[in-house]
C-alpha cells in the first residue's frame, strides 16, 4: 500500500536560518552542492583498475587461497589465556577502575576521574565529587588521553640529537646540580609554563634556598595572569580575581570568550549555565568583541568593535558608573568609542541597576588597562565578595621569557626547559632559538621532540599527566592530586623529578616528594587520592578594597594601540590551544566551534573586509578568475591565499570570510604551521606567532594586507548535513517566552500536525514509517524506555561532547582530504546557525556583519518511527526493546540507503578503514579522480600496525565498543554499552527480584557526561521521577522535523534569550522568529495551534480530505 | 529417426529440478550444520599446559565453581584463576607432584600459565557472565556438564542461535539462583513462575549482545 507523505509547506522566500555565506546568496553551486546527496567525489568509485579486470584478478586470487585453504585447514587459531600468576587484591578481571586525578594546565587544573580498562587509561572524565566541578571537562581534558598513546611523542632521551640512556640523564642532571652547588646557582636558570603545584613551589622554594643566584623565569604564549596582574594593581595585593557567574545576573564581557578560549572555560560555561535558566533571574549577557566567538554568540546584545577599540568601549561603559579622577580618566579614555552614548549608557545603567549581581569580565588577549577597567568596574559594582573572589596570588617568579633570553645573551651557562615550545611560541623580537644556543648547554623536559628539542643539548622524554605523580591546585584554589594509571610508556619523566635531581637528590621519587608536600597523615592521604581533592582546601578570599587612584594613574599612562591599516588579532585555538595539541587527531579535526574549520588555520576577515580584499564571496562569476575566496566549488574551498605584512613579517594563508568579525580585522589562531611536530601536526596552516613580537601581544594594528595568486583548500564541516531552512532551533526573547511558554510546540507544523499527516478511510492516521511497538507491541519493554533532551538555552557550542563521544565511542580520525569530501565520522555534530535580521534586505552583506547565531548539538535522534529502519534491505538497523534505533555492524552491507533517508544526516558511513591504515591528515590530495593518498591504496596502503611505535594506540580503544571496519555504517547508540552496563549491574543486585529498572542517575551518555552547562539529560521515559521525563513535559519541549511522523526519541528545549529592551539594538523578538512570522505568515505567540494553517493557503489546500 | 530424444527424455527436466532441489537442501543442510559452530567448535578438546580436571576438583572433592572463577559474578569475563589460587592448596597437597611443575614455577617467577582458550565468542558480541550467573542460568547450560569433564571440552555451539533459543525461552532454563553451580541439579522449577516474578525478559534485540 503506497503511504503519502505530508505535505511540508516551504517558506515562500528567503531562509530563516543560514549556515554559510554561499547559502544565504542562493548560489548555484551551492545549490548543487545540496542537491547531491554527499559533497562532490563521495560516491565515486576508485579509478585505475576496471570493475572487469579487478573481477578476474580477485576471482584469480580467491581460487588460489581457496586451493591453499584445503591445504592448510581452516581453523580458528589457538588462543592463550593467562592469567595472573599471583592475583593482585581487589582486582576484577574484564572490570573497570576509576582513579581520580587531575589535568594541570596553565596554573589551574582540571580534577578528573579515569577510567581504567585492565590496566590502561581508556576515558577521562571529570570529578563529580569535587566542590567546583560537576563532573564535566573541556574537550581538551577529554582528548589529553589521546596524547598519551601518541606514537609521535617524545620516546627516548637524547644528547646532541642521539639516543642517550637514562643512567646517563641522571648523571648529567647530577653533574649539574654539583656544579651549581658550588656557585650558589650562578649561570643556572629556569624556564618553565606556568603551574599551580605545591610540589613545584616547594622545590623552587628550596631551589631558590639552596642556589640563591639561580633564576626562575615563566612563559606561556597565552597567558592568563594579566588578570591577576591587573587585579593585584586595582586592589593593591598579590590576588587572582575568580569569578563565580552562577551568581551574576548581568554579565559585561569585554573580548573575554569566557565560554571557550579564556581560562578555566568549564569552570565559566557551568556558571553561566546555571544563572540562564529561562524564566525570572534570568542572567543577561553584553558582549564587546572583535572576533565571532561562541560567548558572541551566547550574547543577548553583542557590540563588534575593532580589538584595539575595546578599551574604548569599556571606559565608555565605565564611564557612565565611576566617578571622580576614575571617572575623569575614563572619559578621556572613552574618546572615539564606536558605542553610542544610549549603547554604553543603557548598558551600564543596567549593570549598576544590579549591584552585587552584576560582573564585568576581560579578556586575555585586551591590554591591561582593560583588565583595570573590569576589575574597577566590579568593585563599583559590588561584584567583589558576591561574585568575584580575590584569592591570594601566590607564584613567584624572577621575570618571564624576555627576561630568560635576556639571560641568554648575558651569558648564562645552563637553561633547565621544563615543558612549554619557546623556540615555536616565544616573541619574535627575542628570537629565543639563537638565544638558546648561546648557552652552553640547554637541558629541555618536554613530550614531544618539537622545536624547541632542536636548540636543546640534552632533550628528557616527558611523562603524560596520567603516568605521573604530582599536585595541582585547581582554579579555586581545591588541592587536587595528579596520580598515574600507569607507569610511563617510555620511560618519561616528570617536572618534580628533575627538579629534585637538579637540587642534588640522588634519587627522588615523584611519588616522595608530593607525599611529603601534602603531609598529615596516611588515612587523609589515602582519602585525598580517592576522592581526587582535599576537602575544605580551597584559598580562602582576601578581601580588599579598590584602589581608584591606583587605577586612574595607571589608565591615564595608558597607551592605547592607534589602529591603523588592519588590526591583527592572534588568538589561542579552541582545538590545539597555543600548538601543544598540534599533534591530537581528535582535536584537528574537532570542527572549530566558530568557523567549522579542521585541519588548519585561515586568514579570517569580515565580509566586508573580504570585499576591500577583493576576495568577496559574492561576486557572481567567482569561478572565472582569482578574484573569488569563500565559495563552495563542488562542495569544496579552495580559497585565495592573502598575504598579511606587518613590521616586516608576512604571513600567507587561504582566507576565510566570517559573518561577524569586526571589519579591518583580521583573526589569526595561534598554534598552527608547526615546524617540528609528529605527522598528525604537519602541513596544518600557517605560523601566526610571525606576528607575536612581543609576549602578550595578542592585538596588533598597522598591517597590510592583500591578495596574492595563490589558492589552498580548507576543510570545513561548515555545510555538511544542511537542514534546508525549516525552524529546527526555536527561539524567543524572555518576555515572548513568560508571555506564551509553549511557543515552540505552535510552530512550524506541529501545530498543523492533525491537519497534514494523511488519514485512512476510518478516521485513523496513516503513519508513513512503520512504527515497531504498533507493530508488536510484545517487543516494547515495559521497565526502560530511553529519551534524551538538549536544552538549546544552556548549550554554548564548546564541543566537549564531540571529543568525549569520539574517546568513548572509538570514533576514528579521517583526515582533511576526507573531510572535504564530507566523510568526517563524528557521531555528533554541533550545527552552527546564523540568522539576520530580517528589516534588512537580504544581500548578504548587510544581513552578515552582525548576525545572531545559535548551535545545536545534533546526532542520531533515535525515531520511533524510523525513516532508515525502512529502507534497510538487510534489517542492519533496527529497533531494540527500550526505543533505541540500533546498528548492527556485521549485517551492513553498505547500501548507504539509510543516510540517504535519515532526515537529520547523522548516519556515518565507513569509506575505508580508518582503523587500520594511516590516514593522510592534512595533506590534500586534491584531486578527485586521481586520488593517491594512502587509504585509496587498499591493501597495499601503508599499514599503520607496521609503523614505528603504532602499536600504542590501539591502546585509547574503549574494550566496550566494536571497532568498526570500512563499508559499514554507523552513529549515535545513545552510548549502549553504557545502558546495558548499568542494565546488568543492576539485575545483578536484583538476583532472585524484579527489581531490574536502573535508577535514575546511575550512569550518562559520554556526551551528557562532559556538558559542562548540564545541556544534555537522559532517562528513562518510564520513570515519571527522572529529569527527562519532566524535561519533555517542559513547555519549551519541542521535536525537531517532527511533522515526518518519525517522533524522535531526542527533544530540544527552546531557546530564549534576554535582551535588554531599553537599548538600541534590541530586538523585539529574535531574528529567526521574526523571519519565520515574515515568511509563515504566521506568529507563534499569538495564533492558538493549529489555526496558522487557515490563512494560508498553500498549507491549507495541502490538509488531506477529512482530516479535522 | 536418431534425432529423436529417447523416452526418457520426457521425465528429465522432473528429475532435474528434483535433483537440484536435493542438492540445494543437501548443500544447505551441509552448510548449516559442517560451516556453523555445532561442527567446526563443539567437541573441541585443546591440551592444556597443565592436565587440570573438572572432575576431580569438582565432582569429587566438590569445590564450588566460584571458588576457582572468583569474577563470574562480577564480571563479564569469568577468570582464569591466578596460579596463586592454585597453589592455596597445592602448596600443601601433591606438592611435589611433577604433573604440578609449570603451576609452581609460575607461582616462583611470576610467569602466567599459558592456558589455552577453549570457549570463545566473537570480538563483536559482549557476552556478560555474571548477568547470567546472578539471574539463574547455570554454568552448565553453556559449558555442558564440565564438572564431568577430564579435559575441557566445548560441548555446545555457542552459536548465535544458541543464544537465541534461550533467549526466547528462558523459562526452560532458569533455575533458582542458589542453584546455579550446581551443575548435576536435576530437580523441577516452575520456570515461568521465575521468568514472571524476577521480571526476567531477555533481550533478542541486536543491542542485546552487540554494541
Amino acid at each position: 500500500m503506497k503511504t503519502i507523505p505530508p505535505v511540508c509547506p516551504e517558506p515562500e522566500s528567503g531562509p530563516k536560518y543560514w549556515r554559510s555565506l554561499d547559502q544565504l546568496a542562493e548560489r548555484p553551486e551551492f545549490r548543487q552542492w545540496l542537491d547531491q546527496e554527499f559533497p562532490s567525489g563521495a560516491s565515486i568509485a576508485p579509478e585505475g583498475e576496471t570493475r572487469r579486470e579487478w573481477m578476474k584478478l580477485m576471482s584469480a586470487s580467491f581460487l588460489l587461497a581457496g586451493l591453499g585453504g584445503f591445504a592448510s585447514g581452516c581453523r580458528r587459531p589457538e588462543e592463550h589465556l593467562t592469567p595472573f600468576a599471583k592475583q593482585p587484591e581487589n582486582y576484577t578481571h574484564g572490570g573497570w577502575q576509576y582513579f581520580a586525578t587531575s589535568m594541570p594546565s596553565r596554573g589551574s587544573a582540571q580534577a578528573l576521574t579515569v577510567k581504567s580498562s585492565d590496566g590502561r587509561p581508556t576515558k577521562i572524565e571529570g570529578n563529580p565529587l569535587h566542590p567546583d566541578s560537576n563532573g564535566a571537562t573541556d574537550g581538551f581534558a577529554q582528548a589529553a588521553l589521546l596524547n598519551l598513546y601518541d606514537p609521535d611523542r617524545a620516546y627516548r632521551h637524547t644528547f646532541q640529537g642521539n639516543d642517550v640512556k637514562v643512567e646517563k640523564v641522571v648523571d648529567q642532571l647530577a653533574a649539574t646540580a654539583k656544579k651549581f652547588a658550588a656557585t650558589g646557582g650562578e649561570g643556572l636558570a629556569v624556564l618553565a609554563e606556568r603551574s599551580s603545584s605545591p610540589s613545584r613551589a616547594a622545590l623552587q622554594a628550596k631551589l631558590a634556598d639552596k642556589l640563591p643566584k639561580a633564576k626562575w623565569f615563566v612563559y606561556e604564549p597565552v597567558d592568563f595572569a594579566v588578570s591577576a596582574q591587573a587585579a593585584s594593581i586595582a586592589f593593591g595585593s598579590g590576588v587572582v580575581p575568580h569569578v563565580h557567574l552562577e551568581k551574576a545576573k548581568r554579565i559585561l564581557s569585554l573580548d573575554c570568550d569566557f565560554l571557550s578560549t579564556d581560562s578555566d572555560a568549564t569552570h565559566h560555561i557551568r556558571g553561566f549555565a546555571k544563572g540562564r535558566k529561562p524564566g525570572d533571574g534570568m542572567n543577561r549577557l553584553y558582549v564587546v568583541e572583535s572576533l565571532q566567538s561562541l560567548t558572541g554568540g551566547s550574547a543577548d546584545h553583542r557590540l563588534r568593535v575593532r580589538p584595539t577599540d575595546v578599551a574604548k568601549v569599556a571606559a565608555h561603559v565605565a564611564s557612565f558608573i565611576a566617578s571622580g579622577e576614575l571617572g575623569v580618566a575614563l572619559k578621556a579614555l572613552a574618546k572615539g568609542s564606536p558605542a553610542s552614548d544610549k549603547w554604553a549608557g543603557e548598558a551600564a545603567k543596567d549593570l549598576v541597576a544590579h549591584k552585587g549581581e552584576a560582573v564585568v569580565v576581560a579578556g586575555y588577549a585586551q591590554p591591561l588597562a582593560v583588565h583595570l577597567i573590569s576589575n574597577a568596574l566590579n568593585a563599583l559594582l559590588g561584584a567583589i565578595g558576591p561574585v568575584v573572589e580575590l584569592l591570594p596570588d601566590t607564584e613567584k617568579n624572577d621575570g618571564g621569557i624576555a627576561e630568560a633570553v635576556a639571560a641568554l645573551n648575558a651569558g648564562l651557562d645552563t637553561l633547565v626547559v621544563l615543558g612549554g615550545n619557546p623556540a615555536y611560541n616565544a616573541p619574535t623580537e627575542l628570537d629565543f632559538s639563537a638565544a638558546a644556543k648561546k648557552a652552553k648547554t640547554v637541558i629541555r623536559l618536554g613530550y614531544y621532540e618539537d622545536e624547541t628539542a632542536l636548540v636543546s643539548t640534552w632533550h628528557l622524554a616527558g611523562a603524560h599527566f596520567l603516568e605521573s605523580w604530582g599536585d595541582a591546585r585547581t582554579s579555586d584554589g581545591t588541592l587536587v592530586p595528579v596520580q598515574p594509571l600507569i607507569e610511563p610508556l617510555f620511560g618519561g619523566l616528570t617536572e618534580i623529578e628533575v627538579l629534585a635531581r637538579l637540587l642534588g637528590e640522588a634519587k627522588p621519587a615523584p611519588y616522595d616528594i608530593v607525599r611529603a608536600t601534602f603531609g598529615r597523615d596516611d588515612q587523609a592521604w589515602k582519602q585525598f587520592l580517592h576522592d581526587g581533592f582535599l576537602k575544605d582546601s580551597a584559598a580562602k578570599a582576601v578581601t580588599a578594597s579598590l584602589d581608584a587612584t591606583a587605577v586612574a594613574q595607571a589608565l591615564a599612562s595608558f597607551k592605547p594601540l592607534v589602529a591603523s591599516g588592519y588590526d591583527v588579532v592572534l588568538y589561542r585555538d579552541a582545538k590545539v590551544d597555543d600548538g601543544r595539541f598540534a599533534n591530537n587527531g581528535w582535536l584537528q579535526e574537532l570542527p572549530d566551534p566558530v568557523t567549522k574549520l579542521v585541519w588548519g588555520n585561515a586568514v579570517i576577515v569580515s565580509p566586508a573586509t573580504g570585499k576591500k580584499l577583493g576576495v568577496t564571496e559574492q561576486s557572481k562569476d567567482g569561478r572565472k578568475d582569482g578574484g573569488d575566496a569563500a565559495h563552495a566549488h563542488d562542495g569544496q574551498f579552495k580559497n585565495q591565499f592573502i598575504k598579511v605584512t606587518l613590521g616586516g613579517r608576512t604571513i600567507e594563508g587561504a582566507v576565510w570570510v566570517q559573518p561577524g568579525f569586526a571589519d579591518d580585522t583580521i583573526g589569526l589562531a595561534l598554534g598552527y604551521g608547526r615546524r617540528k611536530v609528529g605527522r598528525v601536526g604537519s602541513d596544518c596552516g600557517f605560523d601566526a606567532y610571525a606576528f607575536y613580537a612581543k609576549a602578550g601581544g595578542h592585538i596588533v594594528t598597522g598591517a597590510k594586507a592583500e591578495k596574492i595568486f595563490k589558492k589552498d583548500y580548507l576543510a570545513t564541516t561548515q555545510e555538511h548535513g544542511l537542514m534546508e531552512g525549516r525552524p529546527i532551533i526555536r527561539e524567543a526573547n524572555l518576555a515572548q517566552f513568560k508571555a506564551k511558554p509553549a511557543f515552540a510546540q505552535n510552530m512550524d507544523l506541529d501545530a498543523h500536525l492533525p491537519h497534514y499527516v494523511p488519514y485512512n478511510d476510518d478516521g485513523t492516521i496513516k503513519n508513513i514509517y512503520k512504527h515497531p511497538y504498533k507493530q508488536n507491541p510484545e517487543t516494547k519493554s515495559e521497565v526502560h524506555q530511553w529519551g534524551m533532551t538538549v536544552d538549546l538555552a544552556s548549550c554554548v557550542g564548546c564541543a566537549a561532547c564531540v571529543v568525549a563521544c569520539q574517546a568513548e565511542n572509538n570514533i576514528p580520525i579521517v583526515g582533511k582530504d576526507q573531510v572535504m569530501r564530507g566523510r568526517e565520522m563524528h557521531w555528533i555534530r554541533i550545527d552552527r546557525y546564523y540568522s539576520h535580521d530580517a528589516d534588512l534586505e537580504v544581500t548578504g552583506e548587510h544581513a552578515s556583519a552582525d548576525p545572531q547565531m545559535a548551535v545545536q548539538p545534533m546526532f542520531c535522534q533515535h525515531c520511533e518511527s524510523a525513516p532508515c529502519e525502512s529502507v534497510c534491505p538487510v534489517n542492519a538497523t533496527v529497533h531494540d526493546e527500550e526505543g533505541l534505533n540500533v546498528m548492527a555492524y556485521n549485517r551492513c552491507i553498505g547500501t548507504r540507503y539509510c543516510a540517504n533517508n535519515c532526515p537529520f544526516k547523522v548516519r556515518r558511513f565507513n569509506f575505508f578503514d580508518f582503523n587500520k591504515r594511516e590516514t593522510d591528515y592534512a595533506k590534500v590530495q586534491g584531486q578527485f579522480f586521481l586520488n593517491t593518498g594512502n587509504l585509496y591504496k587498499g591493501p597495499l596502503a601503508e599499514n599503520r600496525n607496521e609503523a614505528p611505535n603504532w602499536e600504542i594506540i590501539k591502546l585509547v580503544k574503549n574494550p566496550d565498543v566494536s571497532v568498526r571496519m570500512r563499508g559499514v555504517m554507523e552513529k549515535c547508540t545513545f552510548c549502549v554499552q553504557r545502558i546495558e552496563q548499568a542494565k546488568i549491574a543492576q539485575k545483578n543486585i536484583a538476583k532472585g527480584s524484579s527489581d531490574v529498572r536502573v535508577p535514575e542517575g546511575t550512569f550518562k551518555t559520554a556526551c551528557q557526561q562532559a556538558c559542562p552547562a548540564e545541556a544534555i539529560n537522559f532517562g528513562n521515559m518510564l520513570d515519571p521521577e527522572s529529569a527527562v521525563s519532566k524535561l519533555k513535559k517542559d513547555p519549551r519541549n519541542y521535536t525537531v522535523l517532527g511533522f515526518l511522523d518519525i517522533k524522535p526519541r531526542v527533544t530540544y528545549l527552546a531557546r530564549i534569550r534576554n535582551p535588554n529592551p531599553a537599548m538600541p539594538d534590541a530586538k523585539s523578538a529574535p531574528d529567526s522568529i521574526r523571519d519565520y512570522e515574515r515568511f509563515r505568515h504566521e506568529n507563534p505567540f499569538t495564533d492558538e495551534s493549529g489555526h496558522g494553517h487557515e490563512g494560508h493557503p498553500a498549507a491549507a489546500g495541502a490538509a488531506p480530505k477529512g482530516a479535522a | 529417426m536418431s534425432f529423436i530424444f529417447p523416452k526418457w527424455a520426457n521425465t528429465l527436466p522432473l528429475k532435474v529440478a528434483v535433483g537440484a532441489v536435493m542438492a540445494a537442501s543437501a548443500a544447505g543442510a551441509g552448510i548449516t550444520y559442517y560451516l556453523t559452530p555445532k561442527w567446526t567448535r563443539v567437541g573441541y578438546t585443546p591440551k592444556q599446559p597443565v592436565a587440570f580436571s573438572h572432575k576431580i576438583h569438582n565432582e569429587q572433592l566438590g569445590i564450588d565453581c566460584r571458588y576457582c572463577h572468583s569474577a563470574v559474578e562480577k564480571s563479564w569475563f569469568s577468570n582464569i584463576p591466578a596460579s596463586s589460587t592454585c597453589m592455596n592448596c597445592h602448596s600443601l597437597i601433591l606438592k611435589d607432584d611433577p604433573k604440578l611443575a609449570l603451576v609452581r614455577e609460575s607461582y616462583q617467577t611470576g610467569k602466567p600459565i599459558p592456558w589455552v582458550q577453549v570457549h570463545k565468542v566473537p570480538d563483536y558480541v559482549y557476552f556478560n557472565h555474571s548477568v547470567h550467573v546472578n539471574r539463574g542460568i547455570s554454568c552448565v547450560h553453556c559449558h555442558g556438564e564440565i564438572n564431568h569433564m577430564e579435559e575441557v571440552q566445548h560441548a555446545k555451539p555457542l552459536s548465535m542461535g544458541f543464544c537465541l533459543d534461550c533467549h526466547r525461552a528462558p523459562e526452560e532454563k532458569i533455575r533458582p539462583v542458589d542453584l546455579v553451580t550446581q551443575l548435576d541439579w536435576k530437580g523441577v522449577v516452575d520456570g515461568k513462575k521465575l521468568v514472571h516474578d524476577w521480571n526476567v525478559k531477555p533481550g533478542q534485540s541486536c543491542s542485546t549482545c552487540h554494541r
